[in-house]
């Protein structure tokens, strides 16, 4: 018996192993044979106009296009990679992608690439409404002003950022979201009054929404973009440099810039010595200070695991209630409610929960604020609770069906009404049958914290990205995922301890 | 003249086409100990179900202890149902103990959260019925830990906890293993002594002919043959009553 089972595990990871060996070669295989050289660029597909998606589902950008007649001719086949923009390290440096062309910035991250020439010069600006009051960065002081994640002006106007005295520490608030979309959304939803972006990104955002937005006329701060290599990999940066200054030499440069440029020439190729310095203090993580950082966050992580269990665990006993209604109209409508729950992507709730009011009632979400709590983390827990509450009220349904009709008849008999047959009888039985499958549920919820990443609340995993990506380590992950271990463990521990005290019964 | 306890008269009850009980009519006096016996499909148990209102009856008319419930089809309102139900009880085949209560919590919760009781009273009232049942060491176990007969007693110390008028067992030995049925028949019977009223669906033709007053034999839904128990035993006269208990006797 015993000996049959460890056969099969041995067999079982023989198998995963072959396949997995088979699968490598393979995609080696096909990867090196086809038309000789391939030039995988890692890029973010949400940064226009130097690298999106078009509605036709093609990616494209002054970024994408210079990559794409590089490739032409060297003769190498293209490879276009939108990678999550923290985990652009470890795609680099793993082989997964030749370089990170995407309005790189060369700024405090000289040590961990080899750099081609700066070819755009660029600033970062802030994107206010037309009709906001602010038209200076003095008028930001007091201000929310949101920025994407590991981007230059976010570590600017961060603690120890350069810009961080005279302007980050005068805002109300920076929020750190995950992308550009998101802050903008944020910012027309009326819960920051900002963005800090690149002028590119500005550019593009007034030009899909004419009238809508308007920029400052003082800058953040200026810098300057590349194209980040593998740290040595100067063969490949000479290449593609040499084949850059032929396209500037013949115009195809300055082409493409007028085509995502309003026909300006932002090319800079050649004309720009940067004068590249060592950021010293960037390089090592010390591990103490990452798990400080990292309690911080978990702090929040915990918050939102206890208030969405808090809300979710009576929610669900009423969901469930309206599930098993007699009434055909109240049970379908709970059953499309559960359906609904649990067939849309969590995170997809978590932002129709937080732009919907702003989105079909233009309600100004600053004004959705609650006995001083940020409506961000308010939408967070309430998507949590109501999705949640959906999976629970599966749960006490199949609890609650499972107690014998034996157990009502006896109860009805005695005299018991529906209300104390319920809570005296039945739950407390259904309690204790329904205890494995609801700590699988709150065992998932603590990992889902980190979902609220989506609405740039600052829960455990959304700093650890923040650190490892600034920081160019898996540091802050390896501990963010011990944090989330313990975590797990002592609820499961806690979880296993209720159960063993509901065990004086069968 | 003795009043008639459980009244029951032109009672029907069908499920979706298949008609279960048809024009019912059956009295238990004060004091009596009625054995429903007949084969599976009778409708006995349903007679049973809707005597304690588990069931709802098509038609007819019930009253329990004075109370009338269901009168030409009709239920009577919530509070007079409440009335009626205070006034039986019931021991079900699969005995149904709360799992999640001790044998004592069992007894005593309906009493104080229903009958509001106070919990010192119910308690000590508990324990008589335990001595009585013969279970006084098993008050704090729980169900599970107990036989099914020890079970089944428990469940007629819980209904009787509530001190009923009329009592019902469906089938209470059915479930249980032959040499467990004793100690729950020779609670029976000790409370048919103390003049106990009782009605009892059951298969146990020798326990019934020597426990009960009268023998009602059912048979698709009708009552085909009643009578003084030992009549009933040895000289049924139809033809159906003469066959069912002549197969009992004859085993297989």
């Amino acid at each position: 018996m015993k000996k049959g089972l460890i056969y099969s595990i041995v067999t079982g990871i023989v198998i995963v192993a072959a396949v997995f060996c088979f699968w490598w070669k393979f995609c080696r295989d096909s990867g090196e044979n086809d038309a000789g050289r391939t030039f995988t660029i890692g890029f973010d597909a949400n940064f226009p106009p130097y690298g999106y998606m078009e509605e036709n589902g093609e990616y494209c950008g002054f970024d994408i296009d210079l990559a794409r007649e590089v490739a032409r001719r060297n003769g190498w086949k293209l490879v276009l990679k939108p990678i999550n923009w923290d985990a652009k390290d470890v795609e680099l440096n793993s082989g997964m992608i030749d370089c990170i062309w995407n309005g790189f910035t060369i700024d405090g991250r000289e040590h961990a690439y080899t750099w081609s020439d700066p070819y755009v010069a660029n600033q970062q600006v802030v994107l206010v409404p037309v009709d906001s009051p602010i038209f200076t960065l003095r008028d930001l002081h007091g201000k929310t002003v949101a920025v994407q994640t590991d981007t230059p002006v976010q570590k600017a106007l961060s603690k120890d950022g350069k810009r961080y005295e005279q302007l980050g520490s005068r805002l109300k608030g920076l929020i750190i979201t995950p992308d550009y979309p998101t802050a903008v959304m944020m910012m027309e939803a009326g819960s920051v009054d900002a963005v800090a972006m690149d002028e590119g990104v500005a550019a593009e955002q007034m030009r899909n929404a004419p009238g809508k937005f308007r920029v400052l006329a003082e800058t953040v701060m200026p810098e300057y973009y590349g194209i980040g290599f593998r740290k040595g990999d100067v063969e490949l940066r000479d290449a593609v440099q040499r084949t850059l200054l032929e396209m500037v030499a013949d115009g195809t440069a300055q082409e493409i810039s007028a085509r995502y440029f309003d026909g300006e020439n932002r090319m800079i190729l050649g004309t720009v010595e940067l004068d590249i310095q060592e950021d010293a203090d960037n390089a090592g993580v010390d591990v103490l200070n990452v798990a400080v950082q990292l309690l911080k966050g978990l702090k929040v992580s915990v918050m939102i695991f206890f208030l969405t269990l808090l809300f979710a665990l009576p929610l669900g006993m009423l969901v469930s209630w309206g599930r098993m209604s007699g009434s055909i109209v109240v049970s379908g409508i709970f059953k499309a409610y559960i359906s609904i729950m649990r067939g849309t992507p969590l995170m997809l709730q978590l932002l129709v929960w937080y732009f919907g009011p702003f989105y079909l009632f233009g309600i100004q979400l600053s004004r959705l604020e609650f006995l001083g709590i940020d409506y961000r983390f308010i939408a967070v827990i309430i998507g949590f609770s109501l999705n949640y509450a959906a999976y629970f009220a599966e749960i006490y349904r199949g609890g609650i069906e499972s107690i014998s009709r034996g157990q009502y008849e006896a109860a009805d008999v005695l005299g018991y009404t529906r209300v104390q047959t319920f809570f005296r009888i039945i739950l407390p039985q259904v309690v204790k049958r329904i205890l494995p499958p609801v700590t699988n549920e709150v065992i998932t919820l603590v990992k889902d914290t980190s979902l609220a990443f989506s609405l740039s609340v600052l829960e455990m995993f959304t700093i650890a990205r923040q650190i490892g990506s600034a920081s160019s380590t898996m540091i802050p992950f390896v501990v963010a995922g011990v944090f989330y271990y313990v975590f797990n463990f002592i609820v499961a521990w806690s979880m296993a301890l209720i159960e063993k005290k509901l065990n004086y019964y069968r | 003249m003795k009043m008639d306890l459980l009244q029951i008269s032109n009672l029907s009850k069908s499920f979706h086409e298949h008609s279960v009980l048809r024009d019912i009519s059956f009295k238990v006096g004060r004091g009596e100990v009625v054995a429903v016996i007949g084969p599976s499909g009778s409708g006995k148990t349903t007679l049973l179900r809707c005597a304690t209102m588990l069931e709802r009856a098509d038609g007819g008319s019930i009253s329990m202890g004075g109370v009338v419930f269901l009168q030409n089809g009709v239920y009577a309102d919530r509070k007079i149902i409440r009335e009626a139900r205070s006034k039986c009880g019931m021991v079900f085949q699969a005995f149904n103990l709360f799992p999640h209560m001790s044998v004592l919590e069992n007894i005593i919760d309906a009493p104080v959260h229903v009958a509001g009781v106070s919990r010192q009273e119910a308690e000590k009232k508990a324990m008589e019925l335990l001595a009585k049942m013969e279970l006084v060491d098993y008050a704090s176990s729980y169900p599970c830990e107990l036989s099914g007969g020890q079970q089944q007693r428990v469940a007629i110390a819980r209904a009787l906890a509530l001190n009923p008028e009329i009592l019902f067992f469906d089938e209470p030995t059915s479930a249980l293993d032959p040499e467990l049925t004793k100690g729950v028949l020779r609670v029976i019977r000790s409370l048919a002594d103390e003049n106990m009223t009782m009605v009892i669906v059951t298969h146990e033709m020798d326990f019934a002919a020597m426990v009960a007053d009268r023998i009602v034999f059912m048979a698709d839904g009708i009552i085909v043959e009643e009578g003084r128990a030992e009549q009933v035993v040895n000289h049924p006269v139809n033809e159906r009553t003469k066959a069912f208990i002549a197969g009992l006797k004859g085993g297989f």
